[in-house]
């Protein structure tokens, strides 16, 4: 085949007079362009001056040339010029090379000044039409290749909002096309506002499907800040059928763990009030009473009955003295039991959910049930801890507090009190904080849990000013986000005191309990403290207008800047520069400002308040401008805190893709800077918590053993977080870590902040009695604030120690909670499909031999344990005869739990013949034995059958499978099964069963006298508490 | 597309008995539509579609061409003639296994030589030099304007006028001429460089000018900036040339020389 050898023979034709000449010329230089671009090249000008020639007709093809030259040459923009010249010459479907890259640069270029054109606001330059015939042309055509999800794409990225509208309705499966767009809309669009615009339309879209699906729509209307509307649909499911209400619950519950309580309230108070006006106490008695009266101090009724009282007659809780007077009003109320409309009851239960009583009420219930804390651990701890070391004495207080965040199990202070009693001043202050995060979510009787330590009304009273601001601060955790019934009780010790330990613990306490509030009142307050300029309380208080106005972005933040310029005190300048990044959180491009007004101060303080306000606007958002940023506080500030704060601050922004961080901080984990590694080890941890990553642990691995102790700190604790709920059988690494940890706490030689670190971890690994797992993003993808915020107040604690327990904030119970439209648990069993060690727990640490710990005990094994466990048993009894009897039913929850968990049937039998406590404890040894020898000998199940409620950890929802021919069936399939689901009742005719529950040790009863220098002597000892209830079936009352 | 053969070969007559009467506006009337009609067949380059007709079209086309160049030098056209010349190439370098080759192939392309050499245009002239197979050297056409280049390189203006005496092809007449021009235009920049002024007699030797009238007529057309007072011309030098920087001529060979002495002594 011959071919020409050179163009030049055409170049020369295009000079040529006869149009016909030039035309052939072009036509042939169209196809031989490829190969001989150089020399046409050289006449690109002949080119170009026959495309501005008006008389020649086929000027298009001559753009066309000119445009695969200039493409070929490298000058992307003018090839844009000439093949938008080129009109419909330029074949946006031909799949060469030119036409791709050229495609790609015209959306890019649309983009670009589409985007700008919106960010400007002005109409100044109109787009240049054949650009956007172009790109409508692509558009078009992804749609006709059924390509929507790119045609939804790139509609989103430039901003063209009835292109997105046509995808969305063209497509076949308009739901599953919502649901990306709803994905990628909150991923990729980094503009608020248009992101607000997307979800307008989505919401629309939503609504003209022939099934709105209202999960998402009230999702989206969240996003959008939009709580009439939510209010409107859940009145409208409520007044619908029976699966409308359940629908209504499930929106309620998924709307609570996004945690945006002011959003929630909103919704709540713009429901209408039930049918009878005032009626409200003896509605909710009557709720109460159907629990109550079904089975004796069911912890639902228990915690429900209370909780919209404190909600709605907070003033009238505050005043009350004592709180056996609140159990006194919920009986009287419930004796009455008036007869009401469904409407009403739904009404109020959806109340409930929306304030939070119910899901916090089922949350606690579950953490006690199902706790399953190693206290062999804690002994460990403790018995390799010195004496007078009190910065081991207090990381084990701190551990001890997140081991049973949330699970109200506090065996291991109550068994320690003389050790305990050991902490003075701070120390005690966190020691009784600690208290708060063990009994967090406790709303009901969390004061009359920390009464002993409280500050006494009419002024100081005995204690110790410490414990006191320590129960300040405990309440403030114990109703961190749900703080409507105490914030005022909180207010007013605020107001009596004036010593400023108490106003430390108070400030913290508000803050918490007030969160994202912004209340006007609170903030006076908090501010006349702040300006006493005491370094101590003006701390907290910092922190605490924070937490106040959380997210508000208002004119505080200004005033709370020029305060931290006029101040003298270091402490006070870093606490406002937390808050003041945290009232910017979330509000990305609007925080700017601010943020550049703060990374350029002198002051290097407020330079790391910079820093966290750069991690707290853009969180989630992995912003490229905002890491670019930090990048660069990181390798150029003078300060080491701005850098390691900078470094840690990328944990935050690039939480929601945790799988990036590694990559990114991967360089600066090898700096020559110890503050930068462990700012590099935190952003790892606090974006990978609970992913396990394996690229995460081989990060922070080498910095587990670093030259400088505090590197040391952070990676261990980093580490925990990222294993959090990570079995051996997922990652070997879990189980060496374990016991690295555990190598650290006993070594004589190790230096004391690495020990901490240790001892944190060893808190972290095993928090909220093995069932909780570090969110700091909902399952729908929207940031959970109280969890971030909990974590950036966390990671702050380099400089306060007491701050450790804001890491309970972002604790989430990995639980499965199915709930029939009563909201109550009906028995519901469903199968996880994978071998159950896969998500089990760890296994138990031998009690008093370390060594041993993590081996699963042998057939031989197994009595030598049982032996070991009663000589401990005997050493006990030997000091106290009651104390034997505190361990056995503090236990018996743990043990009895294990049980439906495990593989072995044979199990549930044993323990169902145990009568007294005693001899329980002793055969769940037993049983525990038999357990695991039978585990060394026969193969695992590869299966698990597990009933409501139930753990599931996160990498365990794939798993999940229902049976179909089960009575239940979760509303919404296609939901990820955790969390609260509401469950479709098939057998309606049917008797309910519902799920046996131990509730959690009630305090309430019998507070005895205060003792405020023993913590926990004060907590109630039941010594003759009833064995729970056996199953029974439940005879609805209606 | 053999009545387009036979169509294009009918105006190809005509424009033939035109080319030899000269009348060389219905020649290129012709030669227009013969362009035109030519773009039609496909088995000319650049698509060489082989076809039972692609020799005839290409030998056809090839002739038509070789007129075309021709009748441009005719018509004292040099952009025609690079025109004709670039379309006509490839019908020598592309198709070589197609057609044998043309007898009027080394005349043109020692024409095209020529032309390149009067336009100045040296480099151009060796890339087409280079393309050359060895044996072309030898043909007549070709050597003769290898030997004009390398005379004009030399300054040896002399010779390159003389050659015009024994041109191997008619046509070549017509570019001597204007090559005359060129060494012309030469001598003018030479002497300007070299003189302040020359006397008139001097000026029109150097030239090659017969007559003063001759010489003032160029002057004034092409060297405006000359002078022609009482008997001498004046070249106004361009006199407010930046001074050329001196170069360090003694220092820069003292280093070299340093250099080449150290280097010695570290070998």
């Amino acid at each position: 085949m011959t071919v020409v050898s050179t163009a030049s023979g055409l170049l020369a034709m295009l000079q040529e007079q006869h149009p016909v000449l030039k035309l052939h010329a072009l036509t042939n230089l169209n196809v031989l362009v490829d190969n001989f671009w150089p020399e046409i090249s050289t006449n690109i000008s002949a080119i170009e001056s026959l495309y501005e020639d008006e008389q020649f007709h086929e000027r298009q093809l001559a753009a066309l040339v000119a445009s695969k030259v200039f493409y070929h040459l490298g000058e992307l923009n003018d090839s844009l010029i000439y093949a938008l010249g080129a009109g419909p010459l330029f074949d946006v479907s031909e799949d060469s090379e030119y036409v791709q890259t050229l495609v790609a640069k015209c959306v890019d270029e649309y983009i670009s000044l589409s985007v700008k054109a919106s960010e400007t606001e002005s109409e100044s330059m109109p787009l240049d039409p054949r650009l956007v015939a172009i790109v409508e042309r692509m558009l078009d055509k992804c749609m006709q290749d059924g390509k929507f999800q790119q045609a939804v794409g790139i509609a989103l990225e430039c901003r063209r909002l009835d292109k997105l509208e046509e995808a969305i309705i063209r497509s076949e499966n308009a739901p599953a096309m919502l649901s990306y767009c709803l994905r990628i809309s909150q991923t990729f669009v980094n503009r608020r506002e248009f992101r607000h615009e997307v979800l307008r339309l989505l919401v629309k879209s939503y609504q003209n499907l022939q099934q709105p699906d209202y999960l998402s729509i009230c999702q989206c209307l969240m996003f959008l800040d939009d709580p009439s509307t939510v209010a409107n649909i859940l009145d409208k499911l409520l007044k619908g059928d029976k699966n409308d209400t359940l629908l209504a619950y499930q929106v309620a519950f998924d709307l609570f763990e996004n945690e945006y309580q002011k959003f929630l309230l909103n919704v709540r108070d713009r429901l209408p009030e039930p049918a009878v006006a005032g009626a409200l106490n003896p509605e909710v008695g009557g709720f109460a009473n159907g629990v109550v009266g079904a089975h004796n101090e069911n912890g639902i009724s228990a915690m429900t009955d209370g909780g919209p009282m404190a909600m709605d007659t907070s003033e009238e809780l505050a005043t009350l003295s004592t709180p056996a007077g609140g159990s006194g009003d919920t009986a009287s109320a419930s004796e009455r039991l008036p007869e009401r409309s469904p409407y009403a009851d739904r009404l109020s239960k959806l109340k409930a959910i929306l304030s939070g009583e119910t899901p916090i009420s089922l949350t606690l219930q579950f953490l006690y049930s199902h706790n399953r804390s190693d206290l062999a651990i804690l002994k460990t701890i403790k018995h390799s801890v010195e004496m007078r070391n009190s910065v081991g004495h207090s990381a084990t207080i701190y551990s001890n507090a997140l081991m049973h965040a949330g699970t109200t199990v506090d065996t291991f202070l109550r068994e320690n009190l003389d050790w305990l009693s050991r902490a003075t001043n701070w120390a005690k202050f966190s020691a009784t904080a600690g208290l708060g995060v063990i009994h967090r979510g406790h709303l009901q009787q969390g004061r009359s849990l920390m009464a002993p330590y409280l500050p006494q009304n009419g002024g100081l009273g005995g204690g110790s000013p410490y414990s006191e601001g320590g129960a300040l601060y405990a309440l403030g955790l114990i109703h961190a986000n749900h703080g409507e019934g105490i914030k005022q009780f909180l207010l007013e010790s605020l107001r009596n005191t004036s010593n400023d330990v108490i106003q430390h613990g108070a400030c913290l306490g508000l803050g918490l309990a007030a969160l994202g509030t912004a209340d006007e009142e609170i903030y006076e307050d908090i501010k006349n403290v702040l300006y006493t300029d005491n370094a101590v309380a003006g701390e907290a208080a910092g922190i605490s207008i924070g937490l106040l106005m959380v997210g508000t972005a208002s004119e505080k933040a200004h005033e709370m800047l020029t305060y931290a310029h006029d101040t003298q005190h270091e402490k006070i300048i870093r606490g406002l520069a937390l808050g003041i990044a945290l009232v910017v959180y979330g509000r990305e491009e609007e925080a700017d400002t601010l943020i550049e007004q703060m990374t350029r101060d002198q002051d290097p303080i407020l330079r790391y308040g910079g820093m966290y306000a750069i991690a707290m606007a853009y969180q989630g958002t992995a912003n490229n401008s905002a890491i670019r940023r930090l990048l660069h506080f990181a390798v150029s500030d003078v300060s080491d805190d701005v850098r390691r704060t900078a470094v840690l601050a990328l944990g935050f922004v690039l939480c929601s893709e945790p799988e990036q961080t590694p990559r990114i901080v991967s360089l600066l984990s090898e700096s020559y800077n110890a503050h930068v590694r462990y700012g590099a080890a935190m952003a790892v941890g606090i974006s990978c918590a609970g992913s396990g990553s394996s690229e995460a642990i081989s990060l922070l691995e080498p910095l587990t053993s670093d030259a400088v102790d505090f590197v040391r700190q952070g990676a261990l604790i980093a580490m925990a977080m990222v294993m959090l709920q990570t079995t051996e059988a997922r990652e070997v690494r879990v189980g060496s870590f374990r016991r690295q940890l555990e190598k650290i706490i006993n070594d004589k030689h190790e230096e004391t902040m690495s020990k901490m670190g240790a001892i944190l971890a060893q808190g972290i690994l095993d928090a909220g009695g093995r069932n909780v797992a570090i969110m700091l993003q909902s399952r729908t993808g929207h940031d959970r604030v109280t969890a971030v915020v909990g974590m950036a107040v966390f990671s702050q604690f380099w400089y306060w120690y007491p701050l450790i327990y804001f890491i309970s904030l972002s604790f989430v119970p990995t639980a499965f909670i199915g709930l029939n439209e009563d909201l109550r648990m009906p028995k519901f069993d469903f199968t996880s499909e994978a071998k159950p060690s896969m998500f089990g727990y760890p296994p138990s640490v031998a009690p008093p031999t370390t060594a041993s710990a993590v081996k699963l005990p042998t057939a031989v094994l197994s009595t030598s344990v049982r032996a070991k466990a009663r000589g401990a048993r005997k050493d006990l009894e030997s000091r106290s005869g009651k104390s034997i009897v505190q361990e056995a039913t503090a236990t018996l929850p743990s043990n009895n739990q294990s049980i439906p968990d495990g593989p072995n049937s044979n199990a549930e039998i044993l323990v169902d013949d145990e009568s007294t406590a005693t001899a329980r404890d002793e055969n769940a040894m037993d049983v525990e034995g038999v357990v695991d020898s039978k585990k060394s000998t026969s193969a695992e199940p590869l299966f698990e059958v597990l009933s409501n409620p139930a753990r599931v950890v996160p990498a365990q929802e794939k798993y999940i499978k229902f049976n179909e021919n089960s009575r239940y069936a979760p509303l919404k399939l296609k939901r990820a099964p955790s969390g609260f689901v509401m469950l479709r009742d098939l057998e309606p005719s049917e008797p309910v069963e519902l799920v046996s529950t131990d509730s959690p040790a009630s305090a309430a009863a019998g507070n005895t006298g205060p003792s405020p220098n023993a913590p926990a002597s004060t907590v109630v000892v039941e010594d003759n508490e009833p064995p729970p209830p056996e199953p029974f079936e439940y005879m609805p009352t209606e | 597309m053999e009545e387009k053969l036979h169509d294009i070969r009918q105006t190809f007559q005509k424009f033939k008995a035109a080319y030899a009467t000269n009348s060389f506006d219905t020649c290129s009337n012709l030669l227009s539509q013969l362009k035109v009609k030519l773009t039609e067949l496909p088995g000319l380059p650049p698509l060489f579609k082989p076809s039972p007709t692609a020799v005839q079209e290409l030998l056809l086309a090839r002739d038509i061409f070789e007129h075309a160049v021709v009748l441009s030098v005719k018509m004292e056209d040099q952009d025609a003639f690079e025109r004709h010349f670039l379309q006509l190439k490839s019908y020598y370098t592309d198709t070589r296994g197609l057609i044998s080759p043309s007898e009027q192939e080394y005349p043109i392309l020692g024409l095209n030589l020529l032309r390149l050499l009067v336009q100045n245009r040296i480099a151009e002239f060796h890339t087409e030099l280079e393309l050359l197979p060895p044996e072309a050297h030898e043909n007549p056409c070709i050597k003769h304007a290898v030997e004009l280049e390398q005379s004009f390189m030399e300054g040896a203006y002399n010779r390159v006028l003389s050659a015009r005496q024994a041109v191997p092809h008619e046509t070549y007449v017509y570019f001597m001429d204007l090559l005359a021009k060129t060494v012309r235009d030469e001598i003018a920049g030479c002497s300007e460089k070299a003189y302040d002024s020359l006397s008139v007699a001097d000026a029109k030797k150097i030239l090659m000018f017969s007559s003063d009238r001759e010489l003032q007529g160029y002057v004034i057309e092409d060297h405006p900036n000359w002078e022609i007072r009482g008997s001498s011309v004046y070249f106004q030098k361009v006199k407010d040339l930046a001074p050329c920087k001196e170069i360090p001529s003694l220092q820069l060979i003292n280093q070299t020389l340093g250099y080449a002495r150290e280097l010695e002594r570290i070998v």
